[in-house]
């Protein structure tokens, strides 16, 4: 079989008494940086290049449709009453969501002392990043005049003598958002720091070289700032472990606090923030293991670290499928006829077909995670993961528009048709991710060296002076 | 302290380590020969380095934990003053300064300040960005960050010895010990480079300094538009066209099945009182006038008619009417007609006329009773001049619609047709109060009179159940002031015993 895996690269048994190896074959110190630093350092391959150019296209036909957007103004999209909320805030919703695992592979997974994380937590540190970005996007043009989107700041204003309301979840989710998007930017930067001084001296260019130079900061290596900045790592991960979990209760929040039958349910925030863990390692799966097969990082991405993912994700696949079930259950516990009506419209009215696809995609397809085979295979994951990213897309649109069409007046319900606006924003702003982060794994390290080779060291130290080590 | 001058200056000296035990070992040798101004160079973090080289904990929790506390203050503050002081919002009767909400944001703001706080706390404590190192001097020190371990003694160190030091190392395991020197390469940024910054930067403020005039001075154009927004309206001008109708038109007709305010059919007569073929042939300049305003539709023009006409109506004018009023009701005046007359009257003319027509309404009373120096006391409608004769149905119709003296004009509260059917109302009132029995029809006047017999015959009786009920009244009390004189006696002659 031609997708079989090399031998000696298959970590995944589990020896009682024994930590399984996370930097597989004989793997050195220098090994690691040549595997890592090559990536930019070689010209682009065919793959990335052609990557590229269509990520780009779609980049850029993003910016036409935000020009185009803001010209004619907010009627381009299918958003119509009583459906105000229609794709912008899914895909943002659908955007925060994937940023999660970044942080919470980085942040959480290192405070639990994972040390699994290390290889893969740069890559999802920048999705985290550019997920974000795009997440911002949304809002940011949906609030109709985006050239006025500062007025949600509460700055000292001229022209209108007023303050914003601190009592509304949308200015909470300002702050949210915007604080997620620097701590994550934080932490991202400042643990690409050392691994940046590796690029500056293997540098031959001098342009270069001072380029790396600047964006390291002149790190040298020196254990006084080492202990610094390891204390600053331990400390920004604390930071952002809470963090994370506010951000989409706040997003939540948005919509719990209104009184929108099927929004208006205290079980949103868990529901949320084990939504956005599931598709954010759906996301990681999706981004990695072409990546690790493109970049050749087979030895320290290992199938180990992808088993373990998909371990992450078929248990938030069932924490979440747990909860689409429990709001069945409370929306006929509670026996309020709206509440009722919304989820049985929900499952069989006129979006039926997307509310079988979200759970076909997040609750049948992890499934499949339960199997070896599946969670050892690559492709297989891949594909599942794909299943998964539909699916939570799905999700946010089940619940922002089924709830929005069919609410307490009858008389306003409406059915909601995208235009063709909301399908080229939607794919573009994939073309936007995808161009940050094709960037970023032609520019930026995208294993983090430093944390590898510490656990290779650890690995080494533990093999040296027998089991048990220390 | 060792000073080298030979041709550079010697900062300290560093020696190279293949593997991470080696260099804990070295690490902790130096330690223990009393070397304090030390540092080891590491492509990762090593745990314990920092116990093998002596190096003291970091305050940079307490930084941490400074910065997050000032955000959580900054944060709560920040809310208290400006949705619970400044700028107050009334929701759900709430109270303004709700903590439970402000919650979030000031979770948010401790947790961004307090990275703040780590991040930037953790660049100056270690003295970063630095781009000048001697260290960088050594060519072989580029594996630093890749895959070899540096131990270094600095000059400074009181022990410095630099052969001492170096044999030291040596005996530690270390290779390649070399000393660090003054890097001699230019630390100054490139003049090209340093003027590309700093026109960059004065470029860059060329906006914000445009906007910040523009600000503060005033000027005789327009405003600046770089978003339209809804100023300027894109209303259409008459017989302009517009593609958000099918028919392009710009202009809507009316909505079928309504009728205009102020819109007529044509027949002023009914809708002014006055005879118009008539008026044109006698006053046709006062005949244009009117249909001009009625035709227009608007309140302003049908106001200026209506003044008109109703100054005509004034108590002055009256001698010299030239109006030629209609002389009769133009409805068909049946039962329905007059009762529809009595319900319109009731609600809208007899709070101040009465409901008998007589100017006693409940409004003329209170101002009697109140003296209000400027009440005109409504007219009573049984006064000779206001009989169809002098005062013919049109003209009581154009009092109705236009008003006269205090009495303001009902054209905007009561239809036409009802109008004058509280005209027809008021004639019959008016016949109610002055009529013969001659002017009934000969059938009826059995009933009549037999119904004014019964009346009679009850006033009658009831004036003799009155008498009889005052007799009645006093003898009862004669009786009893009788019984109670008694009782009185009975009680003297008690007291007596």
């Amino acid at each position: 079989m031609a997708l079989a895996v090399p031998t000696g690269l298959d970590n995944t048994k589990e020896r009682p008494g024994e930590r399984a190896p996370l930097v597989l074959g004989d793997t050195t110190y220098h090994d690691i940086t040549e595997m890592v630093s090559s990536i930019a350092e070689k010209p682009p391959g065919r793959a990335w290049v052609l990557g590229f150019i269509v990520a780009f296209a779609l980049l850029n036909m993003l910016g036409l449709c935000i020009l185009y957007l803001i010209y004619t103004g907010v009627g381009v999209w299918g958003n119509r009453a009583p459906i105000f909320w229609g794709w912008p805030i899914v895909n943002f919703v659908f955007w925060v969501g994937i940023g999660h695992a970044g942080t919470l592979i980085s942040a959480i997974l290192y405070l639990f002392r994972q040390e699994w994380r290390t290889s893969i937590n740069r890559a999802a540190e920048a999705m985290t990043i550019f997920a974000v970005v795009c997440a911002g996007t949304f809002p940011g043009i949906h609030v109709g005049r985006a050239w006025l989107a500062y007025w949600l700041a509460p700055y000292p204003s001229l022209n209108l003598w007023m303050w914003p309301q601190f009592r509304s979840p949308l200015l909470w989710d300002v702050f949210a958002v915007s604080t997620y998007a620097t701590v994550s930017l934080l932490f991202w930067y400042m643990g690409m720091v050392p691994d940046l001084a590796t690029f500056r001296d293997r540098s031959k260019n001098k342009w270069r070289r001072m380029a790396y130079g600047i964006l390291c900061l002149g790190w040298s290596g020196s254990s006084r700032h080492w202990m610094r900045y390891e204390k600053a790592y331990a400390l920004l991960a604390a930071f952002a472990a809470p963090l994370v979990l506010s951000v989409h209760t706040i997003v939540s929040f948005d919509f719990a606090v209104s009184q929108v039958p099927g929004w208006h349910t205290t079980i949103f925030p868990p529901y949320f923030v084990a939504g956005a863990i599931f598709s954010g390692f759906a996301m990681v799966i999706t981004l990695m293991v072409p990546a690790r097969k493109i970049f050749s990082l087979e030895k320290i991405i290992t199938l180990r670290h992808l088993d373990n993912m998909t371990r992450i994700i078929l248990a938030t696949g069932m924490i979440v499928g747990l909860a689409y079930g429990t709001e069945f259950f409370i929306a006929w516990y509670g026996q309020v006829p709206e509440e009722k009506f919304a989820f049985i419209n929900r499952a069989f009215g006129p979006y039926a077909w997307a509310y079988w696809t979200m759970i076909t995609c997040n609750v049948i397809s992890p499934n499949l995670f339960w199997f070896k085979k599946v969670r050892t295979t690559p492709w297989m994951m891949w594909v599942v993961s794909i299943f998964v990213n539909i699916g939570m897309w799905f999700e946010r649109f089940v619940i922002t528009v089924t709830s929005l069409s069919r609410d307490y007046l009858p008389s306003a319900w409406a059915y909601f048709e995208p235009t063709w606006v909301d399908w080229a924003m939607l794919v573009g702003s994939f073309g936007l991710f995808f161009t940050l982060f094709l960037l970023f794994c032609k520019f930026m390290p995208v294993v983090n060296m430093a944390e590898t080779k510490a656990t290779l060291a650890h690995e080494l130290h533990l093999s040296h002076s027998g089991h048990g080590g220390h | 302290m060792t000073e080298q001058t030979k041709d550079k200056k010697v900062h300290g000296v560093v020696a190279e380590y293949t593997d991470v035990d080696s260099l804990m070992a070295a690490c902790r040798r130096i330690r223990d020969a009393g070397y304090k101004r030390t540092d080891a160079f590491t492509p990762f973090p090593v745990h314990g380095i920092d116990d093998a080289l002596g190096i003291k904990p970091t305050v940079l929790p307490w930084i941490a934990l400074g910065a997050g506390a000032t955000g959580t203050m900054i944060a709560l503050a920040m809310q208290i003053w400006m949705n619970g002081i400044d700028y107050q919002y009334i929701i759900s009767g709430k109270p303004f300064i709700s903590l439970p909400a402000f919650i979030p944001v000031a979770f948010e703001l401790t947790i961004l300040l307090a990275s703040f706080g780590t991040f930037f706390g953790m660049w100056a404590l270690n003295g970063l960005p630095r781009f000048s190192n001697p260290i960088f001097t050594n060519p072989r020190f580029d594996r630093a960050t890749d895959d070899t371990f540096f131990l270094y003694i600095d000059a400074k160190d009181p022990q410095f010895d630099q052969a001492g030091v170096e044999r030291l190392l040596g005996d530690a395991g270390g290779e390649q010990i070399t000393a660090v020197v003054d890097d001699d390469t230019p630390t100054k940024i490139p003049r090209f480079l340093l003027t590309a910054i700093v026109s960059v930067i004065a470029l860059s403020m060329i906006p914000a300094l445009i906007v910040a005039k523009m600000r503060v001075t005033t000027s005789d154009k327009p405003r600046f538009h770089i978003f339209m927004d809804m100023d300027l309206s894109p209303a259409k001008d008459a017989q302009q066209t517009s593609t958000l109708f099918a028919d392009l038109r710009a202009m809507r007709p009316d909505v079928p099945g309504t009728v205009a305010r102020g819109a007529f059919d044509g027949n002023l007569d009914y809708l002014t009182g006055i005879d118009m073929e008539e008026l044109s042939m006698t006053d046709a300049p006062r005949a244009q006038r009117l249909v001009a305003a009625y035709a227009q539709g608007d309140d302003a023009s049908a106001q200026a008619g209506g003044d008109d006409a109703s100054a005509d109506s004034g108590d002055a004018a009256a001698q010299t009417d030239k109006t030629p009023w209609l002389k009769s009701n133009p409805l068909d005046v049946d039962m329905d007609v007059v009762q529809r007359g009595q319900t319109q009257f009731g609600i809208y003319c007899a709070t101040c006329h009465g409901l008998d027509g007589r100017g006693n309404g409940l409004v003329n009373q209170r101002a009697q009773r109140i003296l209000a120096t400027a009440w005109v006391p409504p007219s009573n409608m049984h006064d000779p001049t206001l009989y169809q004769d002098q005062y013919p149905d049109g003209k009581l119709f154009s009092t109705i619609t236009n008003g006269v003296r205090k009495m303001a004009g009902y054209a905007s509260q009561i239809e036409p047709e009802d109008r004058w059917a509280i005209v027809a109302y008021v004639r019959a009132l008016q016949k109610s109060q002055n009529a013969s029995l001659d002017e009934v029809p000969a059938a009826d006047r059995g009933t009549i009179e037999k119904e004014v017999a019964d009346v009679k015959q009850q006033l009658k009786e009831a004036a003799e159940a009155e008498r009889q009920r005052q007799e009645e009244a006093a003898a009862k009390a004669a009786a009893e002031e009788a019984e109670q004189a008694t009782e009185e006696a009975d009680a003297d002659s008690a007291d007596d015993q």
